[in-house]
């Protein structure tokens, strides 16, 4: 801990990249990324101005779900290195500044996992009730299938034990049963040795389905609940200041239990803002932003949201309506190969047609509404994707540093890297890579730079109240975040062409506006409503001062 | 002798060529006056009637009644009428204009007069046309409204409202015209009074039953009754 | 009310807020509080039903209403401040008022509409009356969709009416606008319609505005412009008619509106028409409209004493109207007994042409030659309703059609007094 500060409420102020040590940066030119890789890239990262950075899971794995299905807890994926490269990396990365956050799966293991794998022998075995098992796979029936395309039922059989284990997800990931306390303290245990290493959060990967009972849809249960609090009472009698992050794809008033009383998770995800932004955006309507933030309950207040605009996985449709899906289908993608489960498998850049300034704009929400942003990796220099590649793999590919050799990944034949570099004219790694971006003063990169340096310049953005302005102009998305003293008003225009808006800021009046990008004044507020313009997908900040 | 007859002689062919001498010129002057006079009132008369038949002026007096007035007098229509009116009295004016050129005493005076009257003629002209357009109108709209609302005796209404109006033209006009102002003044309060009293009786005598309708149609009207009345037109 | 500013700044701001629409729903009102809030609900429920991705937008256009109607309709906006209506929305749906003048004039209600309709670049555009009771979602879907997915300009409506209900349409105004511009139009004076942006912005741009006569019969006069401008002209069924219009104005004021302006544009299509011989279904959605039976009274003998008082205290005008065996005609009707009273159909279509060309020669004030019409109508109406009473709906639309093929073949004869002189 040198240059990370011992704020308890750091996740508070952070900004968060999400990266996969696979896809980064390959070191030792095996065409996979690897952590001594990474470690050389974290400039790349303090560069950008990132204040803290989200692994995705690297431990041992057969690698069927991306790393979700782990093999061994207390260890690291040989591809990737070792646990002393680790050790590198969260050293580098606390010099700088920047706090590591790594995934921590507790609902299910891999069936590789040795736990699994002794389980299956035989029902008497120790481990077997460490896994949920059944003679029929007729218990839960309430429960609703997460990977529709691909599984038929939350049972599968195992042949060698005859009977059905519970999986909610692959089922090659068989989830493991709360119910034994044996299993609880395990989870801990392994937690333990990663907070003692000096990771700074978890993402808790997948955590309403910890318990099933009969006669529930065995998502949110109490008993769940009571799981979280105990493992958050040990994080912070054991390791102050350290953050637990959920991942539950729920509706905002089904998370609220997730907080707790500060007892339990310190953030989580925000899953159906991130579609309603899109669809704003292609409605030019603010209407699904401001109605999913007004039914987002209050939170305590050391409690944080968790946004994003697009991640490793599909962009989820789940926390949508019939309509809203089908339009979000039809306008983002018509093609169906686009679809994946409830969801659509593509990054930021295409989804926005690369359109430079709705890019900007969402990005200018994200860093402005409330919460802690997350940003995909590439997404910061319009990455493109691969929807010819299967599952959400299409997302997933090589980090494109230069317009060289393997896009600079690797230096390994491109026939070894783990995934194809994006090729084409468009998003290419020869037309869309770091290197340019870095030489260009209006690029992408440069831009995200200064956003995310005005963000950190103020506390508002991460911890201030928000309030809407509903002007009657419905094109327009305004609020305004306060914090003691300080007042910061957004003014985003959703819609493709120019627009005029007059708010009422009336309260305001002798306020002067200064625009926070430019540090230039704008008009006096008074008692007439303010009428600004802004130009087609523009956002503007502006600072409220007395002068 | 045949000297001084032809002197004589002489004297009054001179005289009478100087007469002649000194009137010739007037009287040229008199009738190129008449001449032109009638050429600027043949023009004045087909300019006037191309910008009547232009404004449609017959179809407004046709509004108005008076073109049934006038084809039951037998008379051309008032587009011919007016233009003709102006025609005569522009000619009338330039030969006047001639004759007091002759320099005979007395008519002078007659023909300033005569010009002094002729706006006062012309308003009046003006005046009994409008105010019998109005007339003939009023009659008609009151006609139509009474027959439209079921009133009893629209026809004697139309008759009061095109009397009443016509009353008050007539006064205007012989008002401007000057005639016999004391006369015309009296006998027409006394014909006005009259009719307003008649009127007045009449509407007394026949408004009792109206009256007595109104209250009943206003404050025991029946639902029935309205109901059976109407049918719905679009 | 120049041109340049017929709208309001404040009615404009609010446009600039609503911004370009797809669909939009006008909505011209007058004290109509106790109707207009289920009507608006009504409104709503059929855009979100039907069309929930397109941007929507309902226009008030208030002739001064003290009741509190526009408060009504601004009122039930979807936006994001106020909710919990139970349809769910995925759009703000806005609905904003103007008030045009203290009194209510249809003409510059509809202006107020087009010209809104114009600046909001609307694609589909419906008209709806604030009184209807039968109004359901579907109404609206009805008179959008023709529009909107299938490119019709005009969407004319048809009702489930009475048999006697809307006499002076099926008498007419149905039977004179089919043989005049040759096409079977139901419902040319409709309270509920839908048009195209397209069609819209072509009448408000040619249409004579404030010219007078029209003040009230717009819609009459946006069907004919549809017609004689070649647009794509169809029919949509809606549902039942109200009975609430029943109680509608008095006669003289709606035959103004009606039968008033289409004499005139009579005058101004006068090249569209006189070449029209026949005429044609136009395309028709939905079901076919029926004709109710159920007993009716109705005061006849009331209808044939203002008859035949109009024929005897109004004959100095007709003989201005009306040629002398027409007139005579009139007066030997006039003269029978209660039983044998019948104003037969040929003599009441040479009735209407005499009047239609007496309007354009303007023999009287034309104001007056409307108002003359109405005791004859009357007297019509008491031969339909006699003639009908026993009716099946076969029957009276039998009937309908046999005076519409009068009215066709009496047309020449139209033409000819037309252009005779006096």
């Amino acid at each position: 801990m040198n240059s990370t500060t011992k704020d308890a409420l750091w996740y508070k102020d952070a900004i968060i990249y999400q990266v996969h040590v696979r896809t980064f940066s390959d070191s030792n030119g095996d065409g996979i990324g690897d952590f001594l890789g990474l470690e050389k890239k974290l400039d790349y990262l303090q560069e950008l101005g990132v204040n803290a950075m989200w692994l995705m899971p690297f431990f041992p794995s057969p690698l069927r779900d991306d790393g979700y299905d782990i093999a061994d807890y207390d260890s690291v994926h040989p591809s990737y290195g070792t646990l002393e490269d680790f050790r590198k990396v969260l050293d580098s990365a606390h010099q700088r500044g920047i706090r590591v956050i790594i995934e921590m799966v507790l609902n299910h293991t891999s069936d590789q996992h040795p736990w699994f794998q002794e389980a299956r022998i035989s029902q008497e075995n120790p481990r077997r009730d460490w896994y949920v098992w059944s003679d029929a796979d007729t218990q839960f029936k309430d429960t609703r299938i997460i990977f529709l395309d691909t599984e038929k039922s939350n049972w599968a059989w195992d042949p060698a034990s005859k009977s059905f284990y519970w999986h909610r997800f692959f089922s090659h990931q068989p989830d493991l049963n709360y119910d034994n306390p044996a299993v609880r303290e395990h989870m801990w245990n392994v937690m333990k040795f990663w907070l003692e290493m000096g990771v700074d959060g978890f993402r808790l990967d997948a955590v309403p389905y910890l318990i099933e009972r009969e006669g529930t849809n065995c998502e949110n249960l109490p008993e769940t609940h009571a799981i979280i609090k105990e493992l958050r009472r040990r994080l912070d009698e054991q390791f102050p200041g350290r953050m637990l992050l959920a991942e539950a794809n729920q509706w905002p008033a089904d998370l609220r239990p997730y907080f707790g009383d500060s007892d339990e998770f310190h953030m989580a995800f925000h899953f159906p803002l991130m579609p309603r932004m899109f669809m704003g955006l292609k409605l030019e309507d603010r209407k699904p932003i401001t109605e999913i933030l007004q039914q987002t309950p209050e939170i305590p207040p050391s409690c944080q949201w968790s946004l994003f605009l697009r991640n490793h996985d599909e962009l989820t449709l789940e926390m949508v309506t019939d309509i809203e899906r089908d339009y979000m289908y039809d306008m983002y993608a018509q093609d169906r190969t686009m679809r994946l489960n409830l969801g659509i498998r593509r990054r930021l850049a295409p989804l926005l047609n690369n359109d430079r300034r709705r890019i900007e704009l969402m990005n200018a929400m994200l860093m402005s509404l409330p919460g802690t942003p997350i940003i995909y990796y590439g997404d910061e220099i319009a990455m493109g994707d691969n929807i010819s590649l299967g599952d959400r793999n299409g997302v997933r590919t090589p980090m494109q540093w230069t317009g060289g050799w393997n896009a600079g990944f690797s230096s390994a034949e491109p026939e070894k890297l783990y995934a194809p570099l994006i090729l084409d004219p468009v998003y290419g790694y020869p037309a869309v890579n770091v290197a340019a971006q870095r030489e260009s003063e209006h690029s992408l990169f440069h831009w995200m730079q200064r956003i995310i340096a005005v963000r950190k310049s103020s506390a508002v953005f991460g911890r201030g109240s928000i309030e809407f302005l509903y002007p009657a102009n419905h094109r327009i998305l305004a609020y305004l975040r306060r914090l003691g003293n300080e007042s910061v008003l957004m003014v985003n225009n959703l819609s493709s062409a120019a627009q005029a808006v007059e708010l009422d800021l009336r309260r305001y009046k002798g306020n002067v506006l200064i625009e926070m990008f430019g540090n230039n004044l704008f008009p006096r507020v008074g008692e007439l409503p303010y009428l600004l313009t802004l130009g087609p997908y523009q956002s503007y900040w502006f600072r409220l001062r007395r002068v | 002798m045949r000297e001084l007859i032809i002197s004589e002689l002489t004297q009054a062919v001179q005289d009478l060529a100087r007469g002649f001498a000194h009137y010739l010129p007037r009287l040229i002057v008199m009738l190129i006056l008449a001449f032109v006079g009638w050429l600027i009132a043949y023009l004045f008369k087909i300019i006037l009637r191309s910008i009547l038949r232009l404004i449609k002026f017959d179809r407004l007096s046709e509004n108005a009644g008076a073109s049934q007035l006038l084809t039951k007098a037998a008379l051309p229509s008032a587009t011919e009428m007016l233009s003709r009116f102006v025609f005569w009295v522009t000619w009338l004016g330039f030969v006047l204009l001639g004759i007091s050129v002759l320099g005979i005493l007395g008519l002078q005076e007659q023909i300033t007069r005569f010009f002094l009257f002729l706006p006062h003629l012309f308003v009046s002209v003006l005046i009994l046309f409008f105010g019998m357009l109005a007339a003939g109108f009023a009659a008609r709209a009151a006609l139509l409204a009474a027959v439209n609302a079921n009133v009893p005796s629209p026809r004697l209404l139309s008759l009061a409202v095109r009397s009443i109006i016509m009353v008050f033209v007539l006064s205007i006009v012989f008002e401007e015209l000057g005639l016999a102002e004391q006369t015309m003044l009296v006998a027409f309060g006394i014909a006005f009074g009259a009719l307003m009293l008649g009127l007045a009786i009449a509407f007394g005598i026949g408004g009792k039953d109206l009256a007595r309708r109104f209250l009943e149609e206003k404050l025991v009207r029946t639902k029935k009754e309205q109901d059976e009345d109407e049918l719905s037109p679009l | 009310m120049e041109d340049g500013n017929f709208l309001t700044d404040d009615f404009l701001r609010q446009l600039i807020n609503v911004g370009e629409v797809d669909i939009l729903v006008g909505l011209p009102t007058h004290n109509n509080a106790k109707t207009v809030g289920s009507v608006v609900h009504t409104i709503r429920t059929g855009i979100l039903r039907s069309f929930p991705r397109e941007r929507a937008v309902i226009i008030n256009a208030d002739g001064g209403s003290r009741d509190g109607t526009p408060e009504l309709i601004t009122g039930v906006s979807i936006d994001d401040v106020r909710r919990g209506s139970g349809i769910y929305a995925l759009r703000t749906l806005h609905a904003i008022s103007t008030k045009y003048a203290s009194t209510p004039q249809s003409e510059v209600a509809m202006r107020t509409i087009l010209a809104a309709a114009e600046l909001l670049r609307a694609k589909a555009c419906i008209v709806m009356s604030p009184e209807s009771e039968s109004i359901t979602p579907e109404w609206v879907t009805n008179l959008v969709r023709p529009v909107y997915s299938d490119s019709f300009d005009l969407v004319s409506p048809t009702y489930h009416r009475h048999k006697f209900d809307g006499l002076l349409m099926t008498n007419l105004l149905y039977p004179m606008v089919r043989a005049l511009y040759g096409v079977k139009i139901r419902e040319a004076y409709m309270p509920e319609f839908g048009f195209s942006g397209r069609l819209g912005s072509q009448f408000l741009g040619q249409n004579r505005w404030n010219d007078g006569i029209g003040e009230n019969g717009t819609e009459l006069r946006l069907t004919l412009a549809a017609v004689t401008g070649g647009f794509r002209i169809c029919q949509s069924f809606l549902g039942k008619k109200d009975p609430v219009e029943r109680r509608a104005a008095d006669l003289v004021p709606t035959l103004r509106h009606s039968v008033g302006v289409l004499f005139s544009a009579l005058e101004s299509d006068f090249n569209a028409w006189s070449t029209v011989s026949g005429s044609q279904e136009v395309p028709a959605f939905g079901t076919d409209p029926e004709l109710a039976l159920d007993p009716l009274r109705v005061n006849r003998k009331r209808l044939r004493d203002m008859f035949v008082r109009g024929v005897s205290e109004l004959e100095s005008v007709f003989q201005t109207i009306l040629a002398p065996s027409t007139l005579g005609e009139l007066k030997r009707i006039a003269g029978l007994s209660e039983e044998e009273f019948r104003y037969p159909a040929e003599l009441w279509v040479r009735t209407v042409y005499e009047f239609a060309a007496a309007f354009q020669k303007s023999v009287i004030s034309r104001d007056h030659i409307i108002q003359a019409l109405a005791p004859l109508f009357r007297g019509r109406v008491y031969t339909f309703v006699v003639e009908n009473r026993n009716g099946s709906a076969n029957d009276v639309a039998n009937n309908i059609e046999s005076l519409c093929l009068e009215f066709e073949r009496l047309k020449p004869y139209l033409l000819e007094i037309w252009k005779s002189k006096q």
